[in-house]
C-alpha cells in the first residue's frame, strides 16, 4: 500500500448498514482522521435518526474559503442549527426521508466519507476557479490572495492563485531529529523525481529547509519562527493542465491534500523497516557469538550423602 | 572486500589474537576482590598494557585496550554524511538496549575475533544498506505520488 486512500473507512464502514441497507441499528462511533479530524456518528433515541458532528481544526478558515457553501449545497436538506458541542458542524439524517433509490444512498455515504477531504478542497476550487480568470482576458484580473489553512498546530498549507499557475505550499515540522533526515531525502527525491521521462508532467516541487519561499515570507507568523530548522517548506506549482475540470482536477486535489500524511507516513515506515532490519541483525550477531560458549564439562557430580547435580 | 579492509581487519584479528591471552588475576589492592583492570585501573600501571589503535583512515578504526584480565576493544563506524551518521546511531544504540544479550565473558577467544571481525564487517555492510533501502524507498515514493498527476 503506496498510496493512501482519501474516504474514511470507518465512516463508510459504520454508515452503509443503516443508510444503505436501511437497517437502523444503535451505535456511537467516534472517527478520527489525519491532520486531528475528528467525526462523531450517533443514533438519537430512536435509531431512525443518525446524527454526524465534525471538528477540525481549520474549520473557521475552511469558511471563508466556502466550506459552508459546499455543505449547503451538497447536505442542503440534512443540515442542522444546533449543532453538537465540541463539533464544528452537525449533520442529520432521518432514514425515513432517505432518497429512495438505493444507488443515491450509497452515494451519499461515500460523499460522507469523503467530506473531509471535501472541505479541504474548497480553497483549492477557489484557486482554479481565480486561475482560470487570469486565463481569461474578457474578464479583469482577480485580486490574487493568499490563502492560508493551519490545519494542524504548527502546520499550515497556503494556496495562491498567480497569472499562470496556481502555488501550493505547505510547511511541514520534523519532531525528531531522524524524521528530518530521512524527510530530507524523501523530499530530495521529490525534487528529483521531475527528472524521469514518465513524470515530466508532474508538478513542480521545490523544497526549502529553513527560509520560507517568497509567496509567504511576509506573513508575520513565519517571521517569529523564522529560526526553526525543524520547519521545511515545500511548493507545488500546478498549471492549468494540473486541474482541467473533471476527474483531473478532483484527483490532483485529492492528492495535493494529502502529501503531509503521504510524507510522514512513508518516514515512519522506513524507520520501522530498519527497525526490523537492526532487529535481524543483532539475532543474527548473538548467534555467532554464541558458538563461543564454552561446553559445559559433562561430569556427574556427587553430594556427600550420594545424590546426583545435574547441571541443566 | 575492498583492498584496504582485508589488512586492516587482519590488523586487528593478529592484535587481539595476541592481546586475548587473559588470566585471572586478583585485584592488588582489595582483598578478594577480581575487577576487570582495564575497567578499574585501582591497581599500578603495570597490569594494564599500553593501548592500540589501528586505523584504516580517519574516519574508521579500532582501539584495544588491553590488560592482565580483561580487554577492552571500541570500534569506530565510518560515518561519511548525516543519513549514515543518523543509522549508525541508531544501530548501535539498539545493540546498546541489548546488551545484556551479549555476553563476551568468559568465551572462547577464537570465536570472540571471529565475531569482532564479522560485526566490524557487516555494520558498515548493514549501514550503508540500510541508507540504499532508504533512497530506493524515498524514489518510489515519490514517483508513485508524482505519477499521479500525469
Amino acid at each position: 500500500m503506496i498510496l493512501l486512500d482519501n474516504h474514511n473507512v470507518v465512516i463508510e464502514e459504520t454508515l452503509t448498514q443503516p443508510i444503505v441497507n436501511n437497517n437502523p441499528t444503535a451505535f456511537d462511533v467516534k472517527v478520527v482522521d489525519f491532520d486531528g479530524v475528528s467525526c462523531h456518528l450517533s443514533t438519537l433515541e430512536s435509531n431512525s435518526v443518525i446524527r454526524f458532528s465534525l471538528s477540525m481544526l481549520c474549520y473557521k478558515e475552511l469558511v471563508q474559503w466556502g466550506a459552508q457553501d459546499m455543505l449547503q449545497r451538497e447536505y442542503g436538506p440534512y443540515c442542522v442549527s444546533d449543532t453538537e458541542e465540541g463539533y464544528d458542524f452537525t449533520l442529520e439524517f432521518n432514514l425515513q426521508n432517505l432518497p429512495k433509490d438505493k444507488e443515491q444512498r450509497e452515494e451519499l455515504v461515500n460523499k460522507l466519507a469523503m467530506i473531509k477531504r471535501d472541505l479541504l478542497a474548497q480553497p483549492f476550487e477557489r484557486a482554479f476557479e481565480q486561475q482560470a480568470k487570469f486565463e481569461d482576458e474578457k474578464q479583469t484580473n482577480p485580486h490574487s490572495e493568499l490563502m492560508q489553512i493551519h490545519y494542524r498546530d504548527q502546520e499550515a498549507f497556503y494556496i495562491q492563485a498567480q497569472l499562470d499557475r496556481v502555488t501550493v505550499i505547505f510547511s511541514t515540522l520534523f519532531k525528531e531529529d531522524t524524521d528530518k533526515i530521512f524527510g530530507k531525502v524523501f523530499l530530495q527525491e521529490f525534487v528529483d523525481a521531475r527528472r524521469r521521462p514518465n513524470i515530466q508532467n508532474a508538478p513542480q516541487v521545490l523544497y526549502s529547509s529553513k527560509e520560507p519561499p517568497l509567496e509567504i515570507r511576509h506573513l508575520s507568523e513565519l517571521q517569529k519562527t523564522n529560526k526553526n530548522e525543524e520547519i521545511g517548506y515545500v511548493t507545488f506549482v500546478l498549471f492549468p493542465r494540473h486541474f482541467t475540470r473533471g476527474d483531473v482536477r478532483e484527483k490532483t486535489i485529492s492528492q495535493i491534500q494529502l502529501f503531509r500524511d503521504y510524507l510522514h507516513y512513508h518516514i515512519k515506515c522506513s524507520k520501522a523497516y530498519m527497525h526490523s532490519r537492526m532487529r535481524a541483525r543483532v539475532q543474527a550477531f548473538l548467534k555467532v557469538l554464541n558458538r563461543a560458549k564454552p561446553e559445559l564439562p559433562n561430569v556427574e557430580k556427587k553430594t556427600i550423602t550420594g545424590k546426583t547435580i545435574v547441571r541443566t | 572486500m575492498s583492498n584496504t579492509l582485508r589488512p586492516y581487519l587482519a590488523a586487528v584479528r593478529s592484535t587481539l589474537t595476541a592481546a586475548l591471552c587473559l588470566e585471572n588475576f586478583s585485584s592488588q589492592v582489595a582483598e578478594r576482590h577480581n575487577n576487570p583492570e582495564v575497567e578499574a585501573r585501582l591497581s599500578s600501571s603495570e597490569v594494564v598494557v599500553n593501548p592500540l589503535t589501528i586505523s584504516r583512515n580517519k574516519q574508521e578504526k579500532v582501539l584495544i585496550e588491553p590488560s592482565v584480565n580483561s580487554i577492552r576493544v571500541s570500534i569506530k563506524i565510518k560515518q561519511a554524511d548525516e543519513i549514515e551518521r543518523i543509522l549508525c546511531h541508531k544501530f548501535t544504540r539498539f545493540m546498546m538496549i541489548r546488551a545484556e544479550n551479549f555476553i563476551i565473558l568468559r568465551r572462547k577467544p577464537i570465536i570472540v575475533i571471529d565475531f569482532i571481525i564479522q560485526f566490524m564487517e557487516e555494520v558498515d555492510k548493514e549501514i550503508s544498506e540500510m541508507k540504499l533501502s532508504l533512497n530506493t524507498r524515498a524514489r518510489t515514493v515519490a514517483e508513485s505520488y508524482l505519477l499521479q498527476f500525469t
